[in-house]
C-alpha cells in the first residue's frame, strides 16, 4: 500500500517539475520555501544510505571464496568463479526457466484478476454484500503460506481432496487425478494458488484509484445514455491506466521474484523439475552448503536482471508517451 | 517556532540512533572469576540447536538443582526456534555467542567462524572424567592440527542394542503377520508377497483403499528412500556409500545394481497397484497421518521418524494396526546390518564459545556431570522414585515409574528433557553392567511391552524386538555420514547434486510403465556418472581410512 501511494505522489511531483521555467533562482527559492520538507526527508535519506547503499559493499564477497571467520582483507579473491559455476550448471537454466515462467503467469493472471474483481466490486451497489465479498477475498492474504500450502495440497489430494471429489461426482474424470504429481501442471497450480491468496488484496489499490475518478464523468455518461459496460470501458478503465502502467513497470522489476514459500512447500520429488525456482536453488547450493559467495553471486544476477527489466519497461512507457516511474 | 520544531525532530532522531547504537548486550554473563574451584553461584548461558524445547533455568529442575549444589553453576537454557542456520548465522554475524553452544548441523559454520575455544588444555587440567569417558575417542575429536574444539555428543562404553528398533527396518502391519500365522520373513520378495496376499483379501480399510507399501520422500527425509538399497544389500546406514569390509574402499551405490534392483521391485509393485501413488507428493505430516490411519501395510523407515505414529496407535490401543520391524535383505544369505554398530558421531557436539568469560568453571561443570553417579541421576533418575534396584544390582522400573518418566511434564520438571541430550554423556553400559540409558535396559523394555507386543515376541521366540536382527559387525569408521565434508567443496556439491538427481529420477523410475524402466535407468545412470563421483569416493575412502587408523 505504502509503496503504491508513494508512486502516485511521485507522479504528481514529476508533473510539477516538468514546468518549463527552470532557472537557478527559482530552484533556490523553491528550496527555501520547502526547507522544512527537505529537512524532514533527511533522516530517510540517511536511512536509505545506511541500509540500502552501504550493504552493497557486501557484493564483494561474490568474487571471493568467502569464509566468515576471516577478516575482509584475508579473504581469497577468486574472480568470477562463482558466476562460472552458476552459468555452467544446467540446473541453473532450468530454475531460471521455472522462475520466469511462474512469475510471468503470476504477473499476467494477477493483473487481469485484480482489475477484473475491482471493476466488478465497484459496480456492486449493495454495500453489505460488497463488504462481505471484499472480506472473503482478502482473508487468504492473511494466512501464512505454510497453512495455505497445507490447505492446497489437501484439497488436491487423491482420496479426500475436494477437487477430485467434485470432478468425480460431476463425471468429468473417471479416476482421481494426482494434481501435484503432474510436473507440467505445477506452474498453473502455483498461479491459481497465488491468485486465490492475493486477488482480494491486490484489488485495494485499484479500488482506491477508482474512488478518485470524478463522479461527474459518470453522471455525464448517464445523461448521454451510456450502459454499465460502456461506462467501464470508456471511463473507469482509461482512468485506471496510469495506475496499471506504473504497477506493471514496478512488477516487471520483480520478474525474478516468483515467490519462495509456495514453491518450497508445494514442491515434491515428482514436480521438482518444474517447481524449483531461483530462490530454492540459492538456498540449496548457497546458504545450506555455507557457500555465501554463491548466494551473493545469484543475488547480483537477480538485481542486474531486475534493473534491465525495470529500465526497459520504463523506456517503452516513455516512448509511447505513457505515465512512467521516472 | 517552526525552526525549533525541526530541531526537535532532528534531535529526537539523533538521540534514537545513538541510543540504539549504544545498547550493548548486557546478557553475556558469568563473572570473570578466574578461580575455577569456587562454588559461588553463577549463571551461564546455553543454546541448543539440536532440539526444540522450553527455555528455562537448569536450577528449576531436580537434576539441575542437584548439579548446582555440587558446582554452584546454573545455566540459562535456550532452544532452537525455526531454522538453525539462520540463528547460528546471526550469532556469527554479531560475534555474540552463548557461553555453551550446541550448534547441531551448523557446527562447521561455527568452527569456520572460529567461535569455539580450544579445549585441549582445559580437558587436560580440569576434566579427568571427560578424559576417561571420551578416552578411546580423544584422537577422533582432534582436528588436523591436533586441537579439540568441541566435545561430541556421546561416547559409547561397550555395546548394547536398543531392545526396540529406533533405526532402519522394513515395517509391516501386525494384522498382516497375524493373518499369515507369524511367518519368518527374510527376503524382500517374501515381504512383498506377504503384503500382496493380504491386500488381495482386504482391499479396503474403513471404506478407504488399503495401501500396500509407502515411502517417506519429503524434503531432507528423502534419504529414507535413497538409503534403502544399502540396507537390503546388508550394509548399515553409512550415508551415501557402501564401505568394503576388507579393502575399506568407499563406493557410492546410487548408480549400482542394488539401487536398480530395489527400484525395479518398487516399479513392479506399482504396476500391481500396491505402491502408494501419493508417496512422492505427501509431506511428513501426511505420511504420519497415513501410517496412523491403519491403511498402510508396509514401508521402510527409521524408527525415530515414525515415533509419533507408533505412539498414537499404541495409546489408542489398536494393536493390530501397529507395526513390527523386520530385518529384510535382498537374499536369504545376506547378513542384515540394520542395527547401529557402536558408533562415534564426530560431527555433532557441544563447545565453549569465545564469549564465555569463565571456561574453567564450565568445563568443570561438564566434567562433573559425566561422573557415573551423575549420569545415572540424569538418565535413570533417583532410586526409589524413578527406578528400582534388585538384589543382583540390576536396575529396573515399575509400571508406574515407566508411566511417570514418560510423561512430558514430569520430564520437563525433573530435567530429563534438558539433560538427556546436548551435554557430554556416555552410552552403552555402566561399570556395573546396567544399561547407560533406561530404554536400552531389557528389564525396562519388557516391562513397557503391551499384551500385543508380548504375543508377537512369543510367536517369534525372542525376548526383545532387536533380537530378530543380526549383531552389528565391527566398523570402526561408523557412521560414514558423520564425515565432515568441507563447506562448498566439490564433494559437498556432489552430495547435493546426487540428491537432486535422485529426487528427480526415483519417482519416474518407480511410477513408469515396467517396459520403460530400463531406458529411464540408463538415462539416470548417464547423468549420475557425469557428476563428480570419483572425487567424492576418493575423499570418503581417505577419511574412512583415517578414522580406522585413529581407532587403532
Amino acid at each position: 500500500m505504502q509503496m503504491e501511494s508513494r508512486v502516485t505522489e511521485e507522479g504528481i511531483d514529476t508533473s510539477i517539475l516538468v514546468q518549463p521555467k527552470k532557472s537557478k533562482e527559482i530552484f533556490i527559492k523553491k528550496m527555501m520555501t520547502q526547507k522544512a520538507l527537505i529537512a524532514m526527508s533527511f533522516p530517510f535519506l540517511i536511512w536509505l544510505f545506511i541500509f540500502k547503499y552501504i550493504p552493497l559493499w557486501g557484493w564483494s564477497i561474490a568474487f571471493q571464496d568467502f569464509k566468515p571467520a576471516k577478516s575482509l582483507l584475508d579473504q581469497e579473491w577468486i574472480g568470477l568463479e562463482h558466476f562460472k559455476f552458476l552459468f555452467t550448471d544446467p540446473n541453473f537454466y532450468r530454475v531460471l526457466r521455472n522462475t520466469l515462467g511462474m512469475s510471468t503467469i503470476n504477473l499476467v493472471l494477477g493483473f487481469v484478476t485484480a482489475i477484473g474483481l475491482a471493476l466488478l466490486l465497484n459496480e456492486i451497489r449493495h454495500a453489505k454484500f460488497k463488504k462481505l465479498v471484499q472480506t472473503i477475498s482478502y482473508m487468504p492474504h492473511f494466512i501464512s503460506w505454510v497453512v495455505a500450502a497445507s490447505i492446497i495440497s489437501y484439497s488436491l489430494s487423491l482420496d479426500n481432496g475436494i477437487v477430485n471429489i467434485v470432478l468425480l461426482k460431476l463425471g468429468i474424470v473417471d479416476e482421481p487425478i494426482l494434481w501435484l504429481g503432474k510436473e507440467t501442471w505445477f506452474w498453473g497450480i502455483n498461479g491459481v494458488s497465488d491468485i486465490w491468496k492475493n486477488v482480494g488484496w491486490n484489488t485495494i489499490i485499484y479500488l482506491a484509484a477508482i474512488t478518485m475518478i470524478d463522479p461527474e464523468q459518470y453522471e455525464a455518461a448517464d445523461i448521454d445514455g451510456a450502459t454499465r459496460l460502456q461506462r467501464i470501458r470508456y471511463i473507469t478503465l482509461p482512468s485506471l491506466k496510469p495506475t496499471i502502467i506504473i504497477l506493471m513497470i514496478m512488477n516487471l522489476g520483480y520478474i525474478l521474484e516468483s515467490g519462495f514459500e509456495a514453491q518450497y512447500l508445494l514442491g515434491n520429488p515428482l514436480n521438482l523439475a518444474y517447481s524449483e525456482n531461483l530462490d530454492i536453488y540459492v538456498l540449496k547450493y548457497g546458504i545450506s552448503l555455507g557457500n555465501f559467495s554463491l548466494a551473493t553471486a545469484a543475488g547480483i544476477f537477480k538485481t542486474v536482471v531486475s534493473f534491465i527489466f525495470l529500465f526497459t519497461a520504463n523506456h517503452i512507457a516513455k516512448r509511447f508517451d505513457q505515465p512512467r516511474l521516472f | 517556532m517552526f525552526k525549533s520544531k525541526i530541531f526537535m525532530v532532528l534531535l529526537m532522531f539523533v538521540l534514537l540512533v545513538s541510543v540504539a547504537g549504544c545498547t550493548k548486550d548486557e546478557s553475556s554473563s558469568g563473572k570473570a572469576s578466574k578461580s575455577g574451584d569456587s562454588k559461588e553461584p553463577v549463571t551461564f548461558s546455553y543454546y541448543n540447536a539440536a532440539s526444540p524445547g522450553k527455555d528455562m533455568n537448569t536450577n528449576e529442575t531436580v537434576i539441575g538443582k542437584e548439579l548446582e549444589k555440587q558446582t554452584g553453576v546454573n545455566f540459562k537454557v535456550e532452544y532452537a526456534v525455526g531454522d538453525i542456520n539462520t540463528k547460528i548465522g546471526t550469532m556469527i554475524a554479531s560475534g555474540k555467542y552463548p557461553d555453551l553452544l550446541v550448534p547441531d548441523a551448523a557446527l562447521p559454520k561455527v568452527l569456520d567462524a572460529g567461535a569455539f575455544i580450544e579445549l585441549n588444555d582445559l580437558i587436560d587440567k580440569h576434566a579427568p572424567n571427560i578424559k576417561k569417558l571420551y578416552g578411546p575417542y580423544l584422537n577422533r575429536m582432534k582436528d588436523k592440527d591436533g586441537k579439540i574444539f568441541f566435545i561430541p555428543m556421546e561416547a559409547s562404553q561397550g555395546f548394547i542394542a536398543n531392545p526396540n528398533i529406533d533405526q532402519g527396518a522394513f515395517w509391516v502391519q501386525r494384522a498382516v503377520l497375524k493373518e499369515a500365522g507369524y511367518p519368518k520373513i527374510k527376503t524382500l520378495d517374501e515381504y512383498f508377497k506377504l503384503i500382496e496376499d493380504y491386500q488381495k483379501k482386504h482391499p479396503e480399510v474403513e471404506g478407504k483403499s488399503t495401501i500396500g507399501f509407502t515411502a517417506l520422500t519429503y524434503d531432507w527425509r528423502f534419504f529414507a528412500l535413497s538409503n534403502t538399497p544399502n540396507h537390503l544389500a546388508g550394509y548399515p546406514n553409512d550415508g551415501g556409500v557402501q564401505v568394503d569390509m576388507k579393502t575399506h574402499e568407499a563406493k557410492v551405490y546410487g548408480n549400482n545394481d542394488d539401487t536398480k534392483r530395489y527400484l525395479k521391485e518398487l516399479n513392479e509393485l506399482n504396476s500391481k497397484g500396491l505402491f502408494d501413488k501419493e508417496a512422492f507428493v505427501g509431506n511428513y505430516d501426511e505420511y504420519l497421518a497415513k501410517l496412523t490411519s491403519g491403511r498402510v501395510l508396509g514401508f521402510f523407515d527409521y524408527g525415530w521418524q515414525i515415533g509419533q505414529a507408533e505412539d498414537n496407535l499404541k495409546n489408542a490401543g489398536v494393536d493390530d494396526k501397529r507395526y513390527m520391524a523386520l530385518p529384510i535383505t535382498f537374499d536369504e544369505n545376506t547378513k542384515d546390518q540394520y542395527l547401529d554398530p557402536p558408533s562415534f558421531v564426530s560431527n555433532r557436539g557441544v563447545g565453549i564459545t569465545v564469549s564465555a568469560k569463565d571456561p574453567v568453571r564450565i568445563i568443570k561443570y561438564l566434567d562433573n556431570m559425566v561422573k557415573e553417579e551423575n549420569q545415572k541421576l540424569i538418565l535413570w533418575g533417583i532410586k526409589g522414585e524413578t527406578y528400582e534396584v534388585n538384589d543382583e544390582g540390576r536396575f529396573h522400573r515399575t509400571e508406574e515409574q515407566i508411566a511417570k518418566t514418560s510423561d512430558e511434564k514430569f520430564r520437563e520438571d525433573f530435567g530429563s528433557k534438558i539433560y538427556e541430550w546436548g551435554w557430554p554423556r556416555g552410552n552403552g553400559l555402566y561399570a556395573d553392567g546396567n544399561a547407560w540409558e533406561p530404554r536400552r535396559q531389557a528389564e525396562v523394555a519388557q516391562m513397557s511391552y503391551t499384551d500385543g507386543d508380548k504375543k508377537l515376541l512369543e510367536a517369534y521366540g525372542v525376548q526383545v524386538f532387536s533380537d530378530l536382527f543380526a549383531k552389528p559387525e565391527d566398523r570402526p569408521w561408523y557412521p560414514a555420514w558423520s564425515v565432515q565434508l568441507e563447506e562448498g567443496s566439490k564433494e559437498q556439491i556432489f552430495s547435493q547434486r546426487q540428491t537432486d538427481l535422485q529426487k528427480k529420477y526415483y519417482p519416474k523410475l518407480v511410477l513408469a510403465k515396467p517396459s520403460e524402466f530400463e531406458s529411464i535407468w540408463t538415462e539416470y545412470k548417464k547423468e549420475y556418472n557425469a557428476l563428480d563421483v570419483k572425487v567424492y569416493e576418493e575423499t570418503m575412502t581417505k577419511e574412512i581410512k583415517k578414522l580406522i587408523d585413529l581407532a587403532k
